[in-house]
């Protein structure tokens, strides 16, 4: 029987009160979040805003351009290019930074279970990861129809583009996530699937060419707006969420596995 | 006495480097000093005792449970590393609320638990100030505050006077006695430099190429390496007056200055003598002491020596 104070007791015969996991996941989140959030890496976001600004308003003034044009545009800036580079940066780095400089100390030797550390490392991710996306892209699609002119269907494509790059974020986050945990420089296996498995790989016609996160939300996207085809991507946009969604659940459990079993030196 | 840490046998290697070889212990409550040179195990044997890494071989028990893959057994330890792994980015209060909230403490109790343990250690009035303008001395607090939160039973201090001045050193001896006398918490404290943990306790484990080489009380284990020379580094103001002073003691064996001035390098053959007569010497030459350091090399002589390598 064990005994039970204030301070070190969250646990009673041996089994941990919910409670305790909620509030250790809480405070893993508040202060992986904030600690995101203040990381000296806004300043290249805030410079990544504003060049999708500065490219989005430009081409909104070449003659044709349309709410086809933005839709490419955003497409092309935004799904193809800044959510996975950017899942890539923040999700590789971010318990990896924290094993290399070993400040990861502090939850490793407390009771939290692991697996629910590693998900506060996750919520956390994803959460930042659609804020700053869902930012930069309604600061661009804003920008190219405020230099265009405001057309029917502007703010439901905006709107559009920022829930698939949450949804983007959810996934990526998962995938670069458990990249930081499995090996020591992930980076370039992220940059092998982003711009290797994604860009190359996934322009290739055929099936192969669906086999990448980016495919499935351009199908997502597509399935959402009804006079614009992102990237002539036809197919079930509800079938490619659950895609997404049983792939983050995998590479979640995957990662949160690697976590408990890690040693870390 | 009740058994705290119960290792058999074990050895833990990484890769081709062994970090502990065939290492065996048993620690008692109280408080218990792990000595060795920088490389010798020491903190390899922290990281088992608090399950970061798991032993290659042999049988470990703390408190009575196997730490590999125990998370519940971690809300009984408390562990201050010896790097640096604060955030500068946060205040100390943020940061033992983010310690608390670890712990599945939150309101009212946790408030009041952060003022107590800074109380403890003597850091209430700096707690609002953000960690990264804290002094060697303050983070220490602050991570051994960290380590107190949860009210552990078994507390693991890697190495907690490194790097600190003779001024600090000597309040965070007084702390970490206090901790077990005072507060209750059995202690296992690692030092490079025997003559800290003599401070702290009687009960002393040598540990030296992954081997414990000698346990037990530290009368014993002195006594059997009371002749041997030890280089002692000190730096400050004065150096030159300190040298003086210290070619007159039977206890000198050679004293080295440093072209700067700031620097000497003193052998002596009765190291506890020259310990005790530290204040009696800064009063004689009117010195102003920065840092007093036993070599890690001079160690590793002695264990050497111990061992009869």
């Amino acid at each position: 029987m064990m005994t039970w104070n204030p301070y070190s007791a969250i646990w009673w015969g041996g089994e941990m009160y919910l409670e305790a996991s909620i509030i250790g996941l809480r405070t893993m989140v508040q202060f992986s979040v904030k600690k995101l959030l203040l990381h000296k890496r806004w300043v290249i976001v805030a410079m990544l805003t504003l060049l999708v600004a500065g490219v989005m308003g430009y081409v909104a003034t070449v003659s044709d351009a349309d709410i086809s044009t933005a839709s490419n545009m955003m497409n092309l800036l935004m799904l193809t290019f800044l959510l996975p580079v950017l899942a890539l940066i923040y999700g590789a780095s971010m318990i990896r930074n924290e094993i290399d400089d070993r400040s990861i100390i502090q939850v490793i030797t407390s009771p939290l279970d692991r697996r629910v550390a590693y998900l506060g490392y996750y919520i956390s991710l994803a959460v930042v990861l659609s804020i700053l996306l869902s930012i930069v892209t309604a600061v661009g699609g804003i920008c190219f129809f405020l230099m265009n002119g405001w057309s029917d269907g502007a703010a439901e494509l905006i709107t559009a583009f920022i829930a698939v790059q949450v949804i983007g974020a959810i996934a990526y986050s998962a995938l670069f996530l458990v990249m930081g945990v499995a090996l020591k420089q992930p980076i370039y296996l992220g940059l092998v699937y982003v711009f290797v498995w994604e860009g190359y790989v996934g322009s290739l016609p055929g099936a192969i060419g669906e086999y990448t996160i980016r495919h499935q939300l351009q199908v997502i996207a597509s399935g959402m707006l009804h006079d614009v085809n992102i990237a002539s991507t036809g197919g079930d946009g509800g079938m490619a969420a659950i895609i997404l969604v049983v792939l983050s659940i995998v590479f979640l459990a995957l990662g949160a596995s690697l976590f408990r079993d890690k040693e870390v030196m | 006495m009740t058994i705290i840490v119960q290792a058999q046998n074990i050895s833990k290697w990484y890769g081709k480097v062994i970090g502990l070889n065939n290492f065996s212990i048993t620690v008692e409550s109280g408080i218990t000093g792990i000595v060795g040179p920088n490389g010798a195990g020491k903190s390899t044997f922290f990281k088992l005792l608090t399950g970061n890494i798991k032993v290659n071989a042999g049988q470990l028990n703390v408190l009575g449970q196997q730490p590999w893959r125990n998370p519940a057994q971690l809300s009984q330890i408390g562990f201050c590393p010896d790097y640096d792994f604060l955030p500068g980015e946060l205040n100390g209060r943020e940061y033992l609320r983010f310690v608390g909230g670890l712990h599945g403490m939150n309101g009212p109790k946790l408030k009041g638990r952060i003022d107590e343990v800074l109380n403890v250690v003597g850091m209430t009035k700096d707690a609002e100030r953000q960690m990264g303008g804290y002094s060697k001395g303050m983070r220490q607090r602050l991570k051994i505050a960290g380590s107190l939160l949860h009210d552990p039973r078994l507390l693991l201090l890697d190495e907690p006077l490194t790097g600190t001045d003779p001024v600090v050193r000597k309040e965070l001896i007084d702390l970490i006695r206090d901790l077990n006398k005072m507060h209750g918490h059995d202690v296992i404290v690692s030092s490079h430099v025997l003559h800290e943990i003599e401070r702290m306790t009687h009960m002393v484990a040598l540990i030296y190429k992954g081997r414990a080489v000698a346990s037990g009380d530290i009368l014993e284990i002195r006594h059997l390496m009371s002749d041997h020379p030890h280089n002692i580094l000190i730096e400050g103001m004065g150096m030159v007056d300190l040298a003086k002073v210290l070619v007159t003691k039977a206890f000198t064996v050679s004293v080295e200055l440093n072209p700067d001035r700031r620097r000497l390098m003193v052998k002596v053959d009765q190291p506890e003598q020259f310990f005790d007569h530290i204040p009696l010497l800064v009063e004689e030459s009117g010195c102003q002491l920065e840092r007093v350091e036993s070599l890690d090399d001079d160690l590793e002589s002695v264990f050497r020596y111990l061992v009869g390598w």
